[in-house]
């Protein structure tokens, strides 16, 4: 069932695509998706000396195709992470990448995921995706999709290596998984 | 009984104790009341640390949605048994997880409601909101606890503070009942020795001094004005003794006086008879006439010697009053004037007469004197006397009514002085001293007697006696 | 055998001190029907000397009634009383108390001391001779008196 909601999704989001993007109508699968991303910042820490002042806003980016339409931008207008306000950005090359705290790589990225991954080594960019094994290949958070719920995996090495702190309350509810994957 | 009419001993103790009570409930009142509102207060503040506890626990469940998560927090409030319901809302209102399993579906709200900590029909409802420091809300955590705890801390405190009452008056009784004789007891030796003296009549007791508080006052007071009727009892007793015996030194005076004074009368009077007898047929009429009228005033002064000697013997022989009926004084009275009564024809009648506080004796002389003038000053026709009385107060007035000469107005009052009479010697017999004994018999009665009269329509005398015993006339 | 009717005179003694009392008597004896000696002596003194035939009284007679006033100068009558009526051979006469006093106490002393009754002197002049000729009358009439 969920396949085929995926697919259907997909199919959706292929012809819909942009247009529909402009249009603002997205499948519930992405609007759970924005609000994961919109919360994570609630769970994770970014060292002080990233954080160019206190009042620096949030920068949620979208690499490759964007999934969310505006739902993403609706969720976040008018949210503050403490003092920080939200912003969300998107870009197509991971070199356009200046300042990102939560950076979402699209599925369209799937192929050059590891080198993505690499040129953002050890940077203070959580990353999400919902590709295939992302957080074996290297990501940071993965959102899966099963049975109608999502789930989260989080690859801790990654996390750390990248100097952030994940809050315990949110490792509790995801699955921690080892860098070399299953 | 009306509390005005309890002993002193126990309207003291009753006061105390009622004041202790009193005091002694205010203050259990007081503090039970303390001690329920801060554990109420307690409970609230232990359920909202509880809540925020959980609440901040709960943020990344509700914030990806993981129930599993959601559920097993919840499960921890197992710990808190008076937490008997549970549940998390998302940030639209939805029931997201519920605590504890087997919770009926209709025991949580569809919606939380507003956010705080509230108490609601005998349970504390809470709602918490759920959210990372600064951030948005991600739901809310709803809090249901019983207020077991409360209601067992206010049984408690209850029995203890009744508890503590109970010792407490207890004591308060014992002491109450000691210390309410420092007043009690004066002033029931005061209201003890009032008794002995009232029913023993013996005035030289005296109340003891317990104190120089207003109970000594009034015990000092009292014990004077005992020391005064004492004083005044001997005095009047002295006063009695010297009364009784100034009337016996009087009475014999007036005997010996009396027969002192006969003697010689006697002498005058019998050898002026005697004169008469012997040498009468050698005086002429004249001298006849002459001899007649000294023996005439011999006789009469031996009459009223004798009527003076009578008259003082009212008070020096008189009885005290005791309880007298009337009706037996008539009868001996008919008695000793029948032959005047026969010899006139007259009808002497009564009604029912009453019991009155008299000396039967003297009574007898009243009667007798008024019955006996009424016969006497009858106007020609056949005497007629009525004796009536008719009750007023503590009095009866009798009334003895003729049909006689009757008696003119102006000499009311002199009829009553003694040997004043108001007919010559020749009209009517008499010294003129019968009603002034019946005034002296009435008066030593403590009453009073009067006449009321038309000339030639008879007379009323009417004379006023004490009830027996001060009892109400009817 | 027949009794000798005795037909002297009776002997009265009279012990009264007022000599206007003792003439009324007299006067109310006169006319009696039995013949009477009245003797009267003042004073409880003179009578006593009367009764034990003493001095110039030694040949009077022995009285068949006394008569006794009871208020007498030097020797009371209640004691002359007591004296004959103790004494073996006076206490057979009949004693008559004739007085003015009509005193419970007279009364009852002198009957307590066996007089043989007790009259009170009346204040009118017919009355007294009355009473006088009545005890005369009853002593001797009636009274069956006892041998000399």
């Amino acid at each position: 069932m969920a396949l085929l909601r995926k697919a259907l999704s997909f199919t959706v989001l292929l012809v819909a695509g942009p247009g529909l993007a402009a249009q603002g109508v997205q499948a519930p699968e992405y609007q759970v998706k924005a609000v994961f991303l919109f919360n994570f910042a609630q769970f994770v820490d970014w060292p002080p000396q990233v954080v160019p002042d206190s009042q620096a806003p949030l920068i949620i980016g979208i690499l490759g195709h964007d999934p969310f339409g505006g739902i993403l931008d609706v969720t976040v207008r008018g949210e503050r992470r403490g003092p920080r306000p939200f912003e969300v950005r998107r870009y197509q090359r991971v070199e356009d990448i200046k300042a990102c705290d939560i950076l979402f790589i699209s599925q369209s990225e799937n192929d050059g995921l590891e080198e993505i991954l690499l040129s953002l080594k050890n940077q203070p960019i959580l990353t999400v995706s919902d590709s295939p094994r992302f957080a074996e290949r290297g990501g940071m958070i993965h959102l899966v999709t099963e049975r109608n719920r999502i789930r989260l995996k989080i690859n801790l090495r990654a996390v750390q290596a990248a100097n952030l702190t994940i809050s315990s309350k949110l490792l509790r509810v995801a699955e921690i998984v080892g860098p070399t994957g299953r | 009984m009306a509390l005005r009419d309890w002993p002193i001993k126990q309207k003291l103790t009753a006061i105390l104790l009622l004041i202790s009570f009193l005091v002694l409930l205010l203050t259990s009142a007081a503090f039970v009341t303390y001690e329920v509102v801060a554990f109420r207060q307690t409970t609230v503040k232990n359920l909202s640390t509880l809540g925020r506890v959980i609440a901040a626990n709960s943020t990344a469940s509700l914030a990806f949605a993981n129930r599993a998560d959601a559920k097993e927090i919840l499960s921890a409030l197992r710990a808190e048994p008076h937490v008997v319901a549970a549940a998390l809302y998302d940030k639209d209102g939805r029931l997201f997880s519920s605590y504890p399993a087997d919770l009926p579906g209709d025991s949580l709200p569809a919606a939380p409601g507003r956010d705080g900590y509230r108490f609601d029909r005998g349970y504390v409802i809470g709602l918490e909101p759920v959210a990372e420091v600064g951030s948005a809300r991600l739901g809310t955590l709803y809090l249901k606890s019983d207020m077991k705890a409360v209601s067992r801390t206010l049984r408690l405190s209850a029995a203890i503070a009744a508890g503590v009452m109970g010792i407490s008056l207890l004591a308060a009784y014992l002491l109450a009942a000691v210390l309410q004789r420092r007043i009690s007891q004066p002033i029931l030796a005061l209201a003890e020795t009032a008794r002995a003296v009232s029913t023993r009549q013996d005035y030289s007791v005296r109340a003891p001094k317990l104190g120089e508080d207003e109970l000594g006052l009034l015990t000092d007071a009292f014990n004077q004005m005992l020391g005064r009727i004492e004083e005044q009892n001997r005095d009047l007793r002295k006063l009695i003794t010297e009364l009784e015996r100034s009337n016996k030194e009087l009475e014999q005076f007036a005997y010996v006086a009396s027969h002192d004074l006969q003697e010689p009368l006697r002498m005058v009077s019998s050898y002026t008879q005697l004169l008469e007898r012997r040498y009468g047929d050698k005086l002429d009429d004249k001298g006849r006439t002459f001899i007649a009228y000294a023996v005439d005033g011999a006789t009469r002064m031996q009459r009223l010697i004798n009527d003076l000697l009578e008259f003082s013997r009212i008070s020096t022989r008189g009885k005290p009053l005791q309880p007298v009926d009337v009706n037996r004084v008539l009868g001996a009275v008919r008695g000793n004037l029948s032959l005047a009564i026969q010899e006139v024809g007259a009808l002497v009648t009564n009604d029912e007469l009453p019991t009155v506080m008299a000396d039967e004796t003297q009574l007898v002389q009243l009667l007798q004197n008024l019955i006996g003038n009424a016969i006497k000053f009858h106007g020609g026709e056949r005497p007629q006397v009525h004796v009536s009385a008719q009750g007023a107060a503590t009095e009866w007035i009798f009334a003895v009514r003729d049909n006689g000469i009757g008696i003119a107005p102006e000499y009311f009052e002199r009829i009553f002085v003694i040997f004043q009479r108001l007919h010559a010697r020749g009209e009517y017999p008499g010294t003129g001293i019968g009603l002034a004994v019946c005034r002296r018999i009435v008066e030593r009665h403590g009453g009073r007697i009067w006449v009321e009269s038309t000339p030639g329509q008879g007379s009323t005398f009417f004379f006023a006696l004490s009830t027996r015993n001060g009892e109400q006339a009817p | 055998m027949t009794e000798a009717i005795d037909v002297r005179p009776v002997e009265i003694l009279l012990v009264e001190d007022n000599a206007g009392d003792v003439e009324l008597a007299r006067e109310a004896l006169r006319e009696c029907k039995l013949r009477n000696n009245l003797h009267a002596v003042g004073d409880g003194v003179e009578a006593s000397a009367f009764l034990h035939r003493r001095g110039s009284y030694a040949s009077r007679p022995r009285p068949d009634l006394i008569i006794l006033d009871l208020n007498l100068p030097k020797r009371d009558g209640r004691d002359l009383l007591r004296e004959i009526k103790e004494d073996e051979t006076l206490k057979r006469i009949p004693v008559v108390i004739l007085t003015s006093s009509a005193a419970e106490e007279d009364i009852i002393r002198s009957y307590s001391l066996h007089a043989n009754c007790y009259v009170t002197k009346p204040l009118g002049l017919e009355q007294f001779l009355k009473v006088v000729r009545s005890i005369e009358d009853f002593w001797f009439t009636i009274v069956k008196l006892p041998p000399r």
